[in-house]
């Protein structure tokens, strides 16, 4: 053993009283897990951190790893910001998060197929049908289609959080299209360059291998032989925010990125124009909303959309991943049933607890909720990425009496939520000093034959301080995310030489030399 | 041209070409090896240890990730280390400097420079990748110039036949160093054959070509086989002849032209005749034996300045 590990809580460094620090316990020292962490932190020092920051931007700009962002009015591009200070997860953590998931991703599925075929959720009292109708995104046009394998939910990301006490919560469901998931990739490969020495003492689960499931999902539901599917991502195209991430998807998983005109219905069959003629296509990854998918069968106005795609659809010639009509499962007054659906369709007890939440339709409740504006937040149910989100302390009075009153007359549009104190990470500032700022974490399920969920997510992290809200349109930064390997708990791999397999014995590496050569000649005579 | 000359281009090109590779292989072994690595012996294997095996550096016991890492990166008494690659490059291009064109000398040499610079130990204990990329780039460029700036006559054939026939060889002692030895009831694991990919560079080119996952059959056959690819076996064999043979006096009667015609045809059969059972490992070897004959008979044939053939053919 060399030096001993001793890492104080930096004096600069103080977590909001109230909060959970993931690194520091109460006592300013470092939890067990994140020892090593704030050990290497202390000796890579304040300007280390700083210089692999501006490297990072420069990095991520050139390789056009970029948001837009809104900046006094004018649109730029700007490097998608990643703070250096991963954020860690213990394996048994882990664990217990994945089975919640897999649970919980597990009955919002046997919700989605309940809903479009026999109802007996409702019928069992359990869910109202007049909520479920009145759902934004309930497809009527998905009513009797049942997709191969019975998956409707390929892809979901669940937002979690952590409250005051370090307990998991579920803040929202994600099951139509989740995004945030190239970024996942991309940080850690940032990572792995930009502060190596921070992995010195971690055995970190590797996340590289999700386009493998997705793609291996996608072939799983695809209707056709075995090895014969030919599989597209479809993006709403390059102007869409998360073109770079559509095109990384593709790139990955090594199939074509296809826009609606590359794609075309004949007799029920989808097919891509290709450089030889039409070729057959049989799933899809779509990265658009119902809304936009069909002319024929939603918005007639979207200029997005394939005609004839439901039908193809229906007629089960093509699966779409997600299926149509996810999203009524991740509306956020659905939100509040997901427990009793977890009790109801899978006889379990939920693993992952919500966040406390209020349906507005109900008067009392409703009036009770709003006589407690200030300390409460007020969410529309059809949106999603915090859009249209009031944080009842971080709102003034005028407007949250003016949410009162749209909110009386939409009740049922509107939930209403219990503040979750978000647990906070060290984050480094632009100096290289760093300060606690807020996170939640979005992992990424994938479900074909079973459900797979890549070790770790997305950690969003709201870089304005005291600030929770941590969309990146809105300040928000990501963290790599580390998933600990529980296989030799504790072994510390700086210490130990690396296994030893005998590799096999191969001539010489030959060497070029003229003088050599002459002597070979020579010899050779 | 000059025997010596020709020589000297020969192994430019598989310095240049032996320096890409061994920044590939180290950025790969580096970034894959931060992350939890799979131990199962029977499964594809590409740690530092690996490493060592395949660039030839001599292994006196357990390595460390560190020790591994500053040797083969910029250690000049490390034969085997990117430093000396790059510097037995220079040295050739600079014994060639009226032959090769300008911007090629001194894209080599100020590489080489910026490899000697004071600030690189640093660079490589903080962020090595940087250093790996910009040895990629740098062999790149040089051969990007090399297509664009210098005549395509005999020099250049000897310097592109040194490069492809390094980069095939490369290849192979990865393979075989990493491919884990089959009994007959064991199942082959797939390990690390995502890195291995990573580390041949040819990751999302296999994505793109083959529909399978990048396990150890698919990804072994394509960095074996596949045309398509550049950096495949398969693809630099057939160029290494493509180059001697457009130079040679007497194609028809040279020997390492035939020889490396009989090879990629050979590669060529086998990616359409063998199955995916068959000993991949077994293959590997036997081409780099004949590839190894194939060197001894262009040493024979061009470098040997005449004696040879005054001697008569072997």
């Amino acid at each position: 053993m060399s030096e001993p590990m001793l890492a104080r809580q930096p004096a600069s460094y103080s977590p909001a009283s109230g909060f959970y620090d993931e690194v520091y316990a109460p006592g300013a020292t470092p939890r067990p897990h994140a020892i090593p962490l704030a050990f290497e932190l202390a000796r890579l020092g304040a300007d280390h951190l700083a210089a692999a920051g501006l490297r990072r931007d420069t990095a991520f700009v050139e390789q056009g790893i970029t948001f837009e962002a809104d900046e006094d009015g004018h649109v730029r591009d700007r490097p998608f910001p990643l703070d250096l200070v991963p954020r860690i997860i213990p394996a048994g953590e882990w664990n217990s998060i994945k089975r919640g998931l897999a649970q919980r991703i597990r009955a919002l599925n046997h919700f989605v197929d309940d809903v479009y075929h026999a109802r007996e959720i409702v019928r069992e009292g359990i869910v109202p049908w007049e909520l479920v109708v009145t759902r934004s995104h309930f497809a009527r046009a998905a009513h009797g289609i049942r997709p191969p394998g019975g998956v409707y939910c390929h892809v979901a990301g669940c937002d979690l959080v952590r409250d005051s006490d370090g307990s998991w919560r579920v803040l929202e469901d994600n099951v139509r299209t989740p995004s945030g998931i190239s970024y996942v990739l991309e940080n850690r490969v940032a990572m792995t360059r930009l502060v190596p020495s921070l992995f010195r003492h971690y055995r970190v689960r590797p996340v590289d291998h999700y386009p493998q499931l997705l793609a291996a999902a996608l072939r799983a539901v695809a209707p056709a032989a075995e090895g014969e599917a030919t599989v597209v991502v479809w993006t709403p195209g390059p102007l869409n925010s998360a073109y770079f991430e559509h095109a990384f998807l593709a790139r990955q998983m090594g199939v074509e990125l296809v826009e609606a005109s590359d794609l075309v219905v004949r007799d029920d069959v989808v097919y891509m124009r290709t450089t030889s003629g039409l070729q057959r296509v049989h799933a899809i990854y779509r990265r658009l909303d119902d809304d936009f998918i069909d002319p024929l069968e939603f918005r007639p106005d979207s200029l997005l959309g394939v005609p004839g795609l439901v039908r193809a659809y229906r007629a089960g010639t093509v699966a779409l991943a997600n299926a149509i009509g996810t999203g009524v499962a991740d509306d956020k007054a659905i939100y509040h049933y997901v427990p009793d659906m977890i009790r109801f369709y899978l006889g379990e007890e939920p693993i992952l607890q919500n966040v406390q939440t209020y349906l507005l339709g109900d008067k009392d409740v409703r009036e009770e909720c709003l006589n407690r504006r200030h300390e409460l937040v007020f969410k529309p149910t059809g949106e999603s990425g915090g859009k249209g989100v009031f944080i009842g302390p971080l709102t003034p009075k005028d407007e949250l009496d003016a949410l009162a009153d749209v909110i009386r007359e939409q009740p049922a549009r509107w939930i209403a939520q219990e503040v979750v104190r978000l647990s906070t990470v060290p984050t480094a500032l632009d100096d290289g000093t760093l300060s606690p700022r807020h996170v939640d974490l979005r992992p990424f399920a994938v479900f074909g034959e079973d459900i797979r969920i890549v070790p770790g997510g997305l950690t969003r992290v709201a870089l304005v301080e005291g600030s929770m809200i941590v969309n990146s349109s809105r300040g928000g930064g990501s963290k790599d995310t580390w998933v600990l390997d529980d296989s030799g708990e504790g072994d510390d791999r700086a210490e130990h030489p690396m296994p030893q397999p005998v590799p096999p014995v191969l001539p010489d590496v030959r060497h070029g030399g003229w003088s050599g050569q002459q002597q070979q000649q020579q010899q050779g005579q | 041209m000059l025997a010596r000359i020709a020589h000297e281009l020969f192994w430019l090109g598989r310095y240049v070409a032996r320096a890409e590779h061994t920044a590939r292989m180290l950025d790969g072994v580096f970034q894959s090896d931060l992350q939890t690595s799979y131990e199962d012996p029977r499964g594809v294997q590409l740690g530092w240890s690996s490493l060592l095996a395949i660039l030839g550096a001599r292994s006196n016991g357990p390595t460390t990730r560190e020790n591994a890492l500053e040797r083969l990166t910029l250690d000049p008494a490390e034969q085997a280390s990117l430093m000396s690659c790059v510097s037995h490059a220079r040295e050739g291009a600079r014994t060639v400097r009226d032959v090769i064109s300008a911007d090629m000398w001194e894209a080599l040499n100020t590489t080489y420079l910026v490899l000697s610079g004071p600030e690189l130990n640093t660079r490589v204990s903080t962020g090595p990748a940087s250093v790996y990329r910009y040895v990629k780039e740098r062999s790149a460029l040089f051969w990007g110039l090399t297509s664009r700036t210098m005549l395509r006559d005999e020099a250049s054939a000897f310097l592109q036949a040194g490069g492809r026939i390094e980069t095939a060889d490369m290849v192979l002692r990865m393979l075989r160093v990493a491919l884990p030895a089959t009994g007959d009831d064991e199942v082959r694991r797939d390990g690390q054959a995502r890195a291995l990919l990573a580390a041949a560079g040819g990751f999302q080119a296999f994505r793109r070509s083959v529909p399978a996952p990048p396990n150890a059959v698919p990804a072994v056959r394509f960095l074996l086989y596949e045309r398509a690819y550049p950096d495949s076996v398969a693809a630099a064999v057939s160029a290494a002849e493509d180059a001697l043979e457009a130079t040679d006096r007497a194609p028809r009667n040279s020997a390492p032209v035939l020889r490396l015609n009989r090879l990629s045809a050979e590669l060529e059969f086998r990616r359409r005749a063998d199955d995916d059972d068959a000993d991949l490992l077994a293959v590997c070897e036997q081409v780099q034996r004949e590839l190894s004959l194939v060197d001894a008979d262009i040493a024979q044939r061009y470098f040997a300045g005449g004696a040879a053939t005054v001697a008569g053919a072997r």
